[in-house]
């Protein structure tokens, strides 16, 4: 329950700021993906079926104020969770290097992923003009992670939720 | 329990089950009153406040900064004058601002005499929140009378239809998203086409018969027919028109009328538009 009100603060504070701050900076790939970093920390950290559904719920949420195909972001938020998850059963070290790294890909692949299932795959060779700024969205993205991790370490250790994933 | 096949894998089936009910979602869809429109809905409702107030927050720090600059400026020719100077502009700042709101309310007013329609104004309050999607946060919602599939205007223009909502707010899905398409005409030549976006954000005329008499600067309205944008509503003016485009249909491309990182204020038609004949009949 901590978790789930404590990443259900971040999500709101997130897609509020990445909702309102677009009207002043007319670069949108300058505002970073706060709720890929915050699905990638649960997929680093939270191990179990909780956590999974939790980040269909801010991808569900995320649908909400973001697309025009209720379930999209849903569908790329698990996703993203999944590979997280993935890597971090796979790897001895999931430090905030790895999670911005995921980051990084995560937004570009999620971008591409999501004008793929939008408007079908022919749709992907219209993409180039979008690549730069994707790119740049995703290299902010990254380097702001890990600012984000520890703020949600800390806010962990203080609400008393474990920081690492036990290892299965 | 724990070391059996269905514990070990949970995460990997529950994720897999959670990906189908995606995929279920996204091609079903989500229609206003289904189940799964609830949370939709309800977090629209909780976040629209929020988000309300980060734009105010950050048109504040803006205004802070502004403000700031002015300051540092006038300390140099005299501190009574400089804190004089930022009161007035602070003033000269608030009234001009309500000086815009006024104005482009008056616009909105005077569109909405033009039109003959129902319509309601609505304050933008944000914009779509992964960037991927081309869509607005209006302040306005079902208790306003909003209506998903209602013509969202403004003065300049045709900006998009609403999308989704709740009692306190509701997203506009704008013209140049890539899913996004309307009915409209070339105004000089009378040929018709589908206004669609572009996944790197342009807007096109599709389906515009490579015969058509189309030419660059020509003005796109509306037609009607696609019983959501009333007839006559400008939507641009082309910009380019290549005849050499692959495929049956010229490659037209269109430069919107609205500039839709400026808007502050919108239009709702909430009354449908009555049926029009074809325009190119006329």
């Amino acid at each position: 329950m901590r978790l789930i009100l404590l990443f259900a603060a971040f999500v709101v504070l997130g897609l509020a700021f990445e909702s309102a701050v677009p009207h002043l900076v007319s670069f949108r790939a300058l505002i970073p993906n706060l709720i890929i970093i915050l699905v990638v920390d649960l997929g680093l950290r939270h191990h179990g079926v909780g956590p999974a559904m939790l980040a269909f719920a801010i991808g569900y949420a995320t649908d909400a104020l973001a697309g025009s195909h209720p379930g999209l972001n849903a569908f790329m938020m698990t996703m993203v969770f999944l590979v997280s998850y993935g890597i971090s059963t796979r790897l001895m070290v999931t430090n905030a290097l790895v999670g911005a790294t995921v980051v990084f890909f995560g937004v570009i692949a999620t971008a591409l992923a999501t004008v793929a299932f939008a408007d079908g795959f022919n749709a992907l060779s219209d993409t180039g003009s979008m690549l730069p700024g994707l790119t740049l969205q995703a290299a902010i993205s990254a380097i702001v992670a890990p600012f984000i991790f520890s703020m949600l370490a800390a806010s962990k250790r203080m609400t008393g939720l474990p920081v690492r994933a036990k290892r299965e | 329990m724990r070391g059996s096949f269905l514990w070990r894998n949970r995460v990997l089936l529950t994720s897999g089950v959670l990906l189908i009910v995606s995929l279920h979602l996204i091609s079903t869809g989500v229609h206003p009153g289904d189940l799964a429109a609830r949370p939709e809905s309800a977090f629209l409702e909780i976040i629209s406040p929020v988000d309300a107030a980060f734009t105010r927050l950050s048109d504040g720090v803006s205004s802070i900064a502004t403000g700031y600059l002015d300051l540092v400026h006038v300390r140099e020719e005299n501190a009574r004058l400089r804190i004089e100077l930022a009161r007035v502009n602070s003033d000269r700042a608030r009234l001009s601002e309500l000086e815009v709101e006024n104005r482009h309310l008056g616009e909105l007013l005077e569109l909405k005499d033009v039109l003959g329609a129902k319509a309601v104004a609505a304050n933008v309050i944000g914009s779509d929140a992964t960037g991927l999607s081309r869509t607005l946060m209006l302040a306005s919602g079902s208790s306003d009378g909003l209506r998903p599939g209602m013509a969202v205007l403004a003065n300049q223009g045709v900006v998009g239809k609403i999308i989704s909502i709740s009692p306190h707010a509701s997203r506009v899905l704008l013209i140049d998203d890539h899913n996004s398409a309307l009915d409209g005409f070339d105004q000089r030549s009378r040929a018709r086409g589908i206004v669609a976006g572009l996944v790197d954000g342009g807007l096109i005329l599709k389906y515009a018969d490579r015969s058509q008499d189309i030419r660059i600067g020509d003005t796109i309205v509306t037609s009607g027919l696609d019983g959501i944008f009333p007839r006559g509503l400008l939507v641009g003016t082309i910009q380019s028109v290549h005849r050499g485009a692959p495929g049956l249909f010229l490659g037209v491309r269109i430069e919107p009328a609205v500039d839709f990182r400026e808007l502050e204020q919108v239009l709702i038609v909430t009354q449908p538009p009555p049926h029009l004949d074809d325009p190119a009949k006329d």
